[in-house]
């Protein structure tokens, strides 16, 4: 390379690229090196694990146990990890990948590129936004925030409220109490109606038996210990000057308050959909979980060609289908770059496929219990913050909308509602879903922000060092010495059956 | 008030910083919005329009609520930044007013601290 950056640590190009070392990237890197692919892996945190394995070989706790099995487990797949070929780098953050394999990412304030001939984007989950009177206040925070601070640096906070709905709600509570942290209440939002339609996908709950006993054995440790739990709580709203001071809600129409200044809100998890938008994939709104997501195949495969989406960040399959969805997204880039054949992923998928098959009717039954409440979804109070970067409320989104603001991009040149430096991820689905009900139809025609790189916040002086922005519009150029695009695409086609 | 449960403190080295002005020690590896929990410095910023102090959200690195000034360089995430020695860790001003009374002032601050580091 002939320009002025600093001499990189790692080859300038790969086989496969992998964004991402949660569960889905870590068993993507470790089938694809197996079968001798030239793979590298880029992750913004300092250690892989991704949030859900966060810290697992690192734990500030004595007693990591405390956490549980799930996280424990975590242990192996990031060793198996860490032992192989694939090249790790770590507390990076990509702020550009393209549809032709060339991946930029700042590494200590100097951007680097990386070419590779296919892509894994396995950028995890994002808690849902919780968009309620108040909940930009100091003192609020995400029941996510909780677990990330439990697990990196054994940060815990006594007497605090969660509230909300979902599995990690309930797990970061029973964390806490098996860790002597007081929890001052537990506030359900999870609607008596949800118990009941939930119900009709029981059957599908049942192939997944140790899940359902998993989340049950939560709910009792909660149950049995001296934290106040409220059920059916809706109407949530929290008060406060300059921070957290209260949390209102109401009960079959009876109204509550607990005085607290630490609030822990949650309901579900999204995928973090950044990279995906802006790499200009097809995406579809998800009723069942009410969320964008990525258009995919069975394999893990992106309408474009070159690009796979692996675990949470093509919709919410939890971790251990995420680790079977890199496992499969990988041989089926193995098949693209001829390092295996169809006949052989195929033969190695199996029963991965299968796992997730069985692990997608348990899933059915999960969203349908912990379908947040529309309420928590949509504000209607005017002076709800829905943009936290812009403090745009709801009363300067119905303006925006009033003088034509009708779809996500054209609110955001009225009001600046999503062009803070989140680029729409606290706000995006708030958005595409309020648009929907005032101009009465589906959230699908609504559509999302229109995203483009630089994907992260990047300095005007880090971009005017790199100089080396020369486009490449296709893999095969990049890579001048493949020019097998028709075998590759009759394997998609071998592949798709 | 956040607690830090870290049984292996004394395993790790430690380093200082400042927050605010304040000498804080932590072990290596923490990030550094848990030095600021812990040291009771929860404030990140000034929201831009209304001009209210702000906190972390999320914690992981998608809600940008943590951005702070390190070593002079605004709008770094303090849940995604790790602790350094000797490290200068500021509450974030940066509003509409500021931007508009010195449009260039975060621009020039950031090429001064860059400029610095890329001398080294």
């Amino acid at each position: 390379m002939t320009n002025n950056i600093m001499t990189p640590s790692f080859n300038s190009s790969y086989d496969i690229a992998i964004i991402g070392a949660g569960p889905a990237g870590m068993s993507a890197a470790i089938t694809a090196t197996k079968a001798g692919a030239r793979v590298v892996v880029l992750d913004d945190k300092p250690r892989s694990g991704g949030q859900i394995y966060r810290n697992v070989d690192a734990s500030p706790l004595a007693k990591p146990a405390v956490l549980g099995a799930d996280y424990l487990k975590g242990g192996e797949i990031t060793a198996t990890f860490k032992r192989c070929a694939a090249e790790h780098i770590h507390g990076v953050n990509v702020w550009h990948a393209g549809d032709n394999g060339e991946l930029l990412f700042s590494l200590d304030g100097e951007t680097q590129r990386l070419t590779a001939r296919q892509i894994i984007v396995a950028t995890g989950a994002m808690e849902r936004p919780f968009p309620i009177p108040g909940w930009h206040l100091p003192g609020v925070m995400s029941a996510g925030s909780a677990q990330v601070m439990l697990k990196s640096d054994g940060l815990v906070r006594d007497g605090a409220v969660f509230a909300g709905t979902g599995p990690l709600l309930y797990l970061i509570v029973a964390q806490y109490l098996r860790l002597g942290v007081k929890v001052k209440a537990l506030v359900d939002t999870t609607p008596k109606q949800n118990y009941l339609s939930s119900m009709s996908e029981i059957t599908g709950a049942m192939s997944a038996p140790g899940m359902l006993i998993k989340g049950l054995g939560l709910m009792n440790e909660i149950r049995k210990s001296d934290t106040k739990v409220y059920r059916f709580a809706e109407g949530l709203e929290v008060q406060g000057e300059e921070a957290c001071k209260n949390l209102s809600f109401n009960i079959s129409g009876r109204k509550h308050e607990i005085v607290t200044e630490h609030l822990f809100l949650h309901q579900g998890v999204i995928p973090n959909l950044n990279m995906t938008q802006a790499l200009g994939l097809k995406h579809t709104w998800c009723e069942q979980q009410l969320c964008w997501k990525p258009e995919t195949d069975s394999w893990g495969q992106s309408s474009q060609g070159v690009i796979a989406v692996a675990g949470d960040s093509s919709g919410i399959v939890g971790a251990d289908s995420a680790a079977a969805m890199g496992r499969i997204c990988a041989l089926r880039q193995l098949v693209n770059i001829g390092l295996i054949t169809a006949q052989q992923a195929e033969h190695e998928a199996a029963d991965d496929l299968n796992f997730m098959l069985k692990q997608q009717r348990f899933r059915r039954f999960i969203d349908r219990l912990y379908r947040p409440l529309e309420q928590h979804r949509k504000p209607t109070d005017d002076q709800t913050v829905v943009c936290r970067c812009e403090e745009r409320t709801v009363k300067d989104l119905k303006q925006g909308f009033a003088l034509g603001g009708r779809e996500p991009n054209q609110l955001k040149s009225q009001t600046r509602c999503g062009m803070g430096p989140c680029q729409g991820r606290m706000c995006g689905h708030t958005v595409s879903e309020l648009l929907a009900e005032w101009r009465n139809e589906p959230v699908a025609d609504v559509g999302y922000y229109r995203l483009r790189s630089p994907m992260r916040l990047v300095t005007l002086q880090e971009l005017s060092r790199f100089t080396n922005l020369t486009p490449v519009t296709t893999v095969d150029r990049a890579f001048s010495g493949t020019s097998d695009s028709d075998v590759d695409e009759n394997k998609e086609q071998e592949l798709a059956q | 008030m956040f607690r830090s449960l870290n049984d292996k403190q004394n395993q790790r080295s430690l380093v200082n910083l400042t927050i605010n002005e304040k000498w804080v020690t932590a072990p290596q590896g923490q990030t550094v919005w848990a030095a600021m929990a812990l040291a009771g410095e929860t404030s990140t910023r000034l929201s831009p329009v209304t001009l209210k102090a702000r906190s972390a959200y999320c914690a992981m690195g998608v809600c940008f609520e943590c951005m702070i000034e390190i070593n002079g360089m605004p709008n770094q995430q303090a849940c995604l930044s790790e602790v350094k020695e000797g490290m200068d860790v500021r509450f974030q001003e940066i509003t509409e007013q500021t931007s508009l009374l010195n449009p260039s002032g975060s621009v020039s601050t950031l090429a001064k601290s860059t400029g610095g580091n890329h001398d080294e």
